[in-house]
Formats: structure tokens, C-alpha cells, sequence
């Protein structure tokens, strides 16, 4: 068997596991994979952005947030079923992404990483101004529905073509030209490369997914309020994440998600008063030591396929 | 026609000016030289001519067409290419994705020409390597064939034989007087006045901005205000 | 939401809204320093000035000390802070790609911030010294943000003389410049690097003490004051350092304004929506135009 057909064998046992564990799985185990696939999908997403192109997004869990939002609204005031209502979430991403994206990425530099930096104090003030439709402060409730499992799927495959999305980018001209952006916008430009369309692009299909996300959280706590859907925390989770696998590679974010929850279940949360600080040293080591992260690391000196 | 006439440019960077009302034509099928002391403005008409300028004042038409003060990406894809003084290639792309990137239409095709483009310079067998791996030399000859992947009708080659040993910068010349028989038109700002000399039919002076003279290199040479450009009053 | 404008209110807003500018210019400059010198922008920058804050309310909780004499030692505990972030971190990513800066000032920020939450907790400190207002004619002053403008304006004014006459001032702008220019001139420029960093912090150290005598301090409160530096250094453009203050100025105005039509909450979106209008109409700001 070729490596590549090797490969495709492994994954697909992974995925099978994955997709019979619910039959077997304990509420906590089944709950923790959830949890597990919706930092995939976000960190994954993350890297569409900004480990392609280098524009640092420091906002993203604004998508998240209004994904949740909007499919909060349409499940519990217009009597949608969630599964539209959360793919619904995503269109409201992309449609945030829209809004931010024209202004903020028509210029080079760090105007855009400072806008997003900006948009979550924003959104979390709108929404507790939009009190009569959101809830505002107090939050919002969804009818009650005991869909754990079926949330479990939905969140996996979002990961799931999260991921076969990077792939698919990454191993296209589209791919190369978002990483022309990082590596010198300029000369990118210069070559015919049209960067603003280009950096638009990526950063609506890096809004799908979170906005995806969020909607299936919702659905999955059953209530929302601001200070839950728009943490700076989430943000840093997917930046750390990315960042510590590799950014700019297809399992990079992966890795980095599967390592970090594993973690933070298991060792961290016990130091929970210590997290942010251990988040931000990281950050600061891996900037500093393996700006490649690890599969970018390995990439590099075993002159791995990008695919990896 | 001329390929692309530049008509009386002017462009200031706060107090100073780098560009001063210049004016020149490019006919198609020959090789021009820029030179001119350091500072004296020839990379801010490249930026111009390339967009990633805009001029304060004066036209550049290309191919019939207005092109100061539009996208680079646009006038790059009408058909100009160019080299920086300072290498640009992406380095976490490889050789080969270096090329085709800048192409659009089938991959297939685009790597295919890529192959043949860097077997043209030699670096077939490191069409694989990430570009940052590569030596200068290397590098350059990527980034001069880079510009020749979507077959633009006019090349701007920003100081080409800097840093390049004399068999490499050979071939290179050898190119570029092969793009010419092919119909293109180069614009070459160079140093190395043997370089200049040897394969400019033109050549334009600037000096502080202006454009002091114009003509075949020999008359150039011997030139009063280009000698006293270069080599102070 | 209609409101009749009258020209007391219109008093009120001017008055408020260049109290708070005078604030945001000051505390902008030293975001606008740090980006010149170095091109790098600085996202701790906000928790510095959190870290200011708690300095004056540590000395005045402790020690009793009047907030305001607290400034010389928030200002020099925020210079040190700011030179060793400098000298042990950013210098090493001062030449990367503006990624490396942007995550890593992003990282020392969180990290900033959690330190503070370790130190003093996520409860509100307030520093209750100066309260009420002053009235003048329709118009009231709140004394203790009359008392922070009129030092922002003073340090802000020194800041200037510094650059504008003393030598070192000089280099700095020199230095912003261009940095090639600058070493062919001799001068050091990793001690410019320096020095700009602590001056940029304890210009961020002195917004957070005066602004620890008008609102309630947590460890939050930082992130905003990075995303307004910011917009205050694009509202002025261009890079120069008194655009800082015109943008300072107009901020402050603006929000005022927005508050007699809107609720607090939707002010917040204000600067926003500002920054957005401004990256819109004149997109070749701050850092747009810089050559690459």
C-alpha cells in the first residue's frame, strides 16, 4: 500500500471510530469529543485566515458568536429546526466577515488585526443594546431539546469539512496565492495577484465554520448570553491551538487542538487561575522558538508534502 | 506606437522630490537601460510605471491604455512585469510554486511552462526546494523567471546583475537579449555599466528626479552632464 | 431619538469630549511612539496602562497616598516594565513579519493581564479621592477628569518639548525616520528602541493612574485603551506624532456627541464604527502610506 493510501486508511478508521463512539460512549465522553470537533472546526477555521495570509485575526470568536446568535434567534422566536437555524449561523458569519472584511482588509498592516481586536467589545454591547430580540443581558433561551447525540454528528462533520476544506485550499493556486499575501503582499500585487479579493475570500470562508459552531453550541447549552459567546478566551484558545501545531498546514490545527484540549482537561483545569498566563507564554514561545509550530517544524526538516 | 510612453511624471515623498516631470517611450522589441546615481529616482518610475506608486502628476499609457494611478495587480495582468532591487520571492513557496502561482488556466499547462522556465536557468532539479533554501543567485534567476511565467509584453528588471557571478550573469544577458527577439520590450535599471553598455540599444539618465539625458550608450558615455551627474561638480 | 440640541448641551459636549481627548492623545502617543520607532504595534500596550492603574491604587489603598503624586512612580515602575519587555522580547521580533509582533505583544497582553487577576483579583477597585463636579455656568466638570486633562495636556506638552529639543529626542525621531538614516548618523539604535518602549509605557502608566481616579479598575480594562490608541493614531495619520494629538481630540469629541443620542452601551460601538469610516474614506492613513 502506497503512504498516501495508508494514510486515507488510517483516517478512515479514525473516523469510523468516531462516528460509532456515540453507541458506547459515556454522556461525559460523547459531551468532550463535542467539544473536542468544535475546536477543530474553530481553530481550523482560524488558520483559513490567518495561517494562510498572516492576517492575524484577533476577533474570530466574533463568528461564533454571532453564529450562536443568529441561530438562538431563528430557533427560539421564528421555530426553526436547528440544523438549518446553525447552518444559518454560518451564513451570519460569513455575512459579519463581509461587513468587517471590505474597510479592514483593502489596507495592508495591522489595521485589520486592531479592527478585530476592537469587534467583540462591540458586539457584545449591540447585543445587550437589541435587548427585545436577543435577550440582551439575560441572555437567551432555547426551547428545550435533548439532542446531544445528533449535535455530536453535526459538530463532527463540520470539523470534519472544515478540514477537507484547508486541504482542498492548500493544495490549490488559491492556497499559494493566500500564502503570496504572507510572504510578501507586495510582490504578490506586483505579480497580478488581485490580494484584497484574495484576502476577502479567505476570511469569508474562515467565518463559515465558526459561525456553524456557534449555532450547534447553542443548540447544544440550550442558553446564551454575551459574556458566553464572545470570550476573548475562545479567541486565544484557537490562536495557541494553531499556532502550537503549525499554522499554514492542513493538520497543523489539528494537532494543536487534540494536544491543548487534551490538556486543558486533564492537567489544566486544575490551574485554571493560571491559564490565561500559560496561554500567553506559549504564544510568546512559540512566536519566539518555533514560529512553524510543530508540523511546520517537521515539514520543514523532513521536507514533508504541504498535505501534511 | 511605443509600448508605453511616460509623459511628464512627477512624484514627491514630503519634502522631496524623487521623480521630476520625466518623460520617456519604450518601443516594442528593444532593450532600454535606466542608470543614474543612487537616490536619482529610477526604482520610484518603476513603482510608478508598476502601481505601486501613484504619480502626483503626469500620464503613463500602456498598450493604448492609462495606467498611472491603477492597481498593480492590474497592470501586471495587462502585461508588465518586474524584478525588485531587493530579492521578492515567496520563500516558503518552492521553485515551482514560485512559478505558477502567478499563472491562471490549467495547472497542468502552468507547470509544465514552470518546469521548462526554470530548466531555462538551470534549477530543474530544484523546482522542489523551498525558495528560501535557495542561494542568492538562485533566487534571483526564480524571481527573473517568475516575471516570465505570464508572458508580459514589457519586463522591468530592477538591477539584475547585482550579486550574480559572471557565468550566471552571462546567461541571464543571454535571456534577456533572447526576450527581445522575441518581441519584448525590457527596461533594465542597472549599475554595472558594461551590462548597460553591452545590451542597451537606449539609455535614460536620471539625476535628482530629472531626466538629464537620452540616447544610444555611446553617446551617453561621453555625455557632459552624465559624467558630471556621476562624478560630482 | 430626537433631541434638541441646545447650546448648553453643545457646551457640555465640547468640554467633556476634549477632556477625554486630551487623555487619548496622551496615552495614543505612546502607541504612535512605539509603532514609529519600531513599526510594531504594540497590543500590550493597553494593559500597561491597566498596570498603571493598579499601581495608584495599590499606593493609595495601602499607603494612603494622594492618586495624583502617584504618577512619578505608576510612570517609572511602567518604564522599567516597558524597557525589559523591550530588551528580553520585542526586540527579537522587531525585523520579522508583522505577525510575529502582532501574536507576540498579543501574548504578553493576556499574559499581563492574568498576572493582574493573580495579583488583585477580578473585583472592581475604584480609588474614591476626587468626586463630584465643578459648575460652570450650564456646563459641569467632573473635577477629578478636569484634573486628568490638565496633567495628559502637561505630559503630553513635555513629551513634545522632549522630542522636539532634547538630543535624545531627536534620535528618537530620527530614528523614526528612517532607521538606515539613523545609523549611518551614530546613533544606538537598540538604546532608541529602548527608551521608546519605556516612554511609550509610562505615557500608558499615567493615563492608568489618572484614569484610576474617574472609573472603577480591572484587569480587563486595558484591551479598549490598545483599540482606541489605535484609532486615535489612524484618525491623525500620517504617522506624525502631533496627529496623535488632533486624533485624540476628535475621538473624544466624537464619543461625547454620540452620547447625547445614544445609550452607553451603543457609544461603546462608537469608535468603531469611526475606525471603519476612517479606514473608508481615507485609506492611505497612518500606515498605509509607509513604503515597503
Amino acid at each position: 500500500m502506497t503512504r498516501v493510501g495508508a494514510a486515507v486508511a488510517v483516517l478512515l478508521v479514525v473516523l469510523a471510530a468516531l462516528a460509532a463512539y456515540p453507541l458506547v460512549g459515556t454522556g461525559y465522553g460523547v459531551r468532550a469529543m463535542l467539544q473536542l470537533f468544535m475546536w477543530i472546526a474553530l481553530a481550523a477555521s482560524w488558520n483559513l485566515i490567518s495561517g494562510l495570509t498572516g492576517y492575524v485575526s484577533f476577533g474570530h470568536v466574533a463568528f461564533f458568536g454571532a453564529g450562536a446568535y443568529a441561530t438562538g434567534i431563528l430557533v427560539s422566536t421564528a421555530g426553526w429546526p436547528w440544523p438549518p437555524a446553525a447552518l444559518a449561523g454560518g451564513v451570519a458569519g460569513a455575512a459579519l466577515a463581509f461587513l468587517i472584511g471590505v474597510p479592514c482588509l483593502r489596507l495592508k498592516g495591522p489595521y485589520f488585526a486592531i479592527a478585530m481586536l476592537g469587534l467583540n467589545e462591540v458586539l457584545r454591547a449591540l447585543i445587550s443594546y437589541f435587548e427585545g430580540l436577543t435577550g440582551g443581558g439575560n441572555g437567551l433561551s432555547l426551547p428545550t431539546l435533548q439532542a446531544t447525540t445528533p449535535v455530536y454528528y453535526a459538530m463532527g462533520l463540520t470539523a470534519l469539512l472544515v478540514v477537507a476544506l484547508t486541504h482542498a485550499v492548500i493544495t490549490s493556486r488559491f492556497g499559494l496565492r493566500l500564502m503570496t499575501i504572507r510572504e510578501d503582499e507586495v510582490a504578490a500585487e506586483a505579480m497580478g495577484i488581485d490580494t484584497f479579493r484574495h484576502k476577502l475570500y479567505a476570511f469569508l470562508l474562515s467565518a463559515v465554520g465558526p459561525g456553524i459552531v456557534g449555532g450547534l453550541a447553542a443548540r447544544d447549552q440550550g442558553y446564551i448570553e454575551p459574556m458566553s459567546v464572545f470570550p476573548l478566551a475562545t479567541t486565544i484558545t484557537m490562536i495557541v491551538m494553531v499556532l502550537f501545531g503549525g499554522k499554514g498546514t492542513v493538520w497543523g490545527p489539528v494537532l494543536g487542538a487534540v494536544v491543548l484540549f487534551v490538556f486543558q482537561e486533564a492537567v489544566w483545569a486544575r490551574f485554571i487561575y493560571l491559564h490565561q498566563l500559560l496561554f500567553g507564554a506559549i504564544i510568546v514561545a512559540v512566536v519566539l522558538l518555533m514560529p512553524r509550530g510543530v508540523l511546520g517544524l517537521l515539514q520543514m526538516r523532513y521536507r514533508l508534502p504541504r498535505t501534511i | 506606437m511605443p509600448l508605453l510612453e511616460i509623459a511628464r511624471v512627477r512624484k514627491h515623498f514630503g519634502g522631496v522630490t524623487a521623480v521630476n516631470d520625466v518623460s520617456l517611450a519604450l518601443e516594442p522589441g528593444r532593450i532600454y537601460g535606466l542608470i543614474g546615481p543612487n537616490g536619482s529616482g529610477k526604482t520610484t518610475l518603476f513603482n510608478c510605471i508598476t502601481g505601486l506608486e501613484r504619480p502626483d502628476a503626469g500620464t503613463i499609457v500602456f498598450d493604448g491604455q492609462r495606467i498611472d494611478g491603477r492597481k498593480p495587480n492590474r497592470i501586471a495582468r495587462r502585461g508588465i512585469g518586474r524584478t525588485f532591487q531587493v530579492i521578492r520571492v515567496f520563500p516558503e513557496l518552492t521553485a515551482l510554486e514560485n512559478l505558477v502561482v502567478v499563472t491562471r488556466g490549467a495547472r497542468a499547462e502552468a507547470e509544465a511552462r514552470a518546469v521548462e522556465l526554470l530548466r531555462l536557468v538551470k534549477l530543474e532539479r530544484l523546482a522542489g526546494e523551498f525558495a528560501g533554501n535557495l542561494s542568492y543567485g538562485q533566487q534571483k534567476l526564480v524571481e527573473f523567471v517568475r516575471v516570465l511565467m505570464p508572458d508580459p509584453s514589457l519586463i522591468l528588471l530592477d538591477e539584475p546583475a547585482a550579486g550574480v557571478n559572471r557565468t550566471l550573469l552571462n546567461d541571464l544577458l543571454q535571456a534577456v537579449a533572447r526576450l527581445r527577439d522575441r518581441g519584448k520590450t525590457v527596461l533594465l535599471v542597472e549599475h554595472d555599466m558594461k551590462v548597460v553598455m553591452g545590451l542597451c540599444e537606449t539609455v535614460f539618465v536620471l539625476d535628482h528626479g530629472d531626466k538629464i539625458a537620452e540616447g544610444p550608450p555611446g553617446a551617453i558615455q561621453s555625455d557632459e552632464r552624465v559624467i558630471e551627474a556621476y562624478f560630482g561638480r | 431619538m430626537a433631541v434638541a440640541l441646545t447650546p448648553a448641551m453643545l457646551g457640555q459636549v465640547v468640554v467633556s469630549g476634549l477632556l477625554a481627548g486630551a487623555l487619548y492623545a496622551m496615552v495614543a502617543l505612546g502607541l504612535a511612539l512605539i509603532f514609529g520607532v519600531m513599526r510594531v504595534i504594540n497590543i500590550a500596550h493597553g494593559p500597561m496602562l491597566m498596570l498603571g492603574a493598579y499601581t495608584t491604587w495599590l499606593l493609595f489603598d495601602r499607603f494612603g497616598m494622594n492618586p495624583y503624586l502617584t504618577l512619578p512612580v505608576s510612570a517609572a515602575a511602567m518604564f522599567v516594565l516597558g524597557a525589559l519587555l523591550q530588551r528580553t522580547l520585542v526586540f527579537r521580533v522587531v525585523d520579522a513579519p508583522e505577525l510575529s509582533s502582532l501574536l507576540l505583544t498579543f501574548g504578553v497582553s493576556i499574559a499581563l493581564v492574568n498576572v493582574a487577576q493573580l495579583l488583585f483579583t477580578s473585583d472592581l477597585r475604584s480609588v474614591e479621592f476626587l468626586t463630584g463636579s465643578i459648575a460652570l455656568g450650564p456646563i459641569a466638570i467632573s473635577k477629578s477628569r478636569a484634573i486628568a486633562c490638565a496633567f495628559a495636556a502637561a505630559i503630553t506638552g513635555l513629551a513634545f518639548l522632549f522630542l522636539q529639543h532634547t538630543k535624545l529626542g531627536k534620535a528618537i525621531r530620527a530614528t523614526s525616520q528612517s532607521r538606515e538614516v539613523a545609523l549611518v548618523c551614530g546613533i544606538d539604535v537598540q538604546r532608541i528602541h529602548l527608551i521608546a518602549f519605556g516612554l511609550a509605557s509610562a505615557l500608558a502608566a499615567c493615563g492608568g493612574t489618572l484614569v484610576a481616579v474617574m472609573v472603577a479598575i480591572q484587569p480587563e480594562m486595558g484591551q479598549i485603551w490598545t483599540f482606541k490608541s489605535f484609532l486615535v493614531i489612524v484618525l491623525g495619520g500620517a504617522g506624525n506624532y502631533p496627529g496623535a494629538l488632533l486624533g485624540g481630540l476628535l475621538l473624544g469629541l466624537v464619543e461625547q456627541l454620540a452620547s447625547l443620542f445614544l445609550t452607553t452601551q451603543l457609544s461603546e460601538a462608537v469608535a468603531y464604527v469611526l475606525l471603519v469610516l476612517a479606514l473608508l474614506v481615507r485609506p492611505s492613513g497612518l500606515l498605509g502610506g509607509r513604503q515597503t
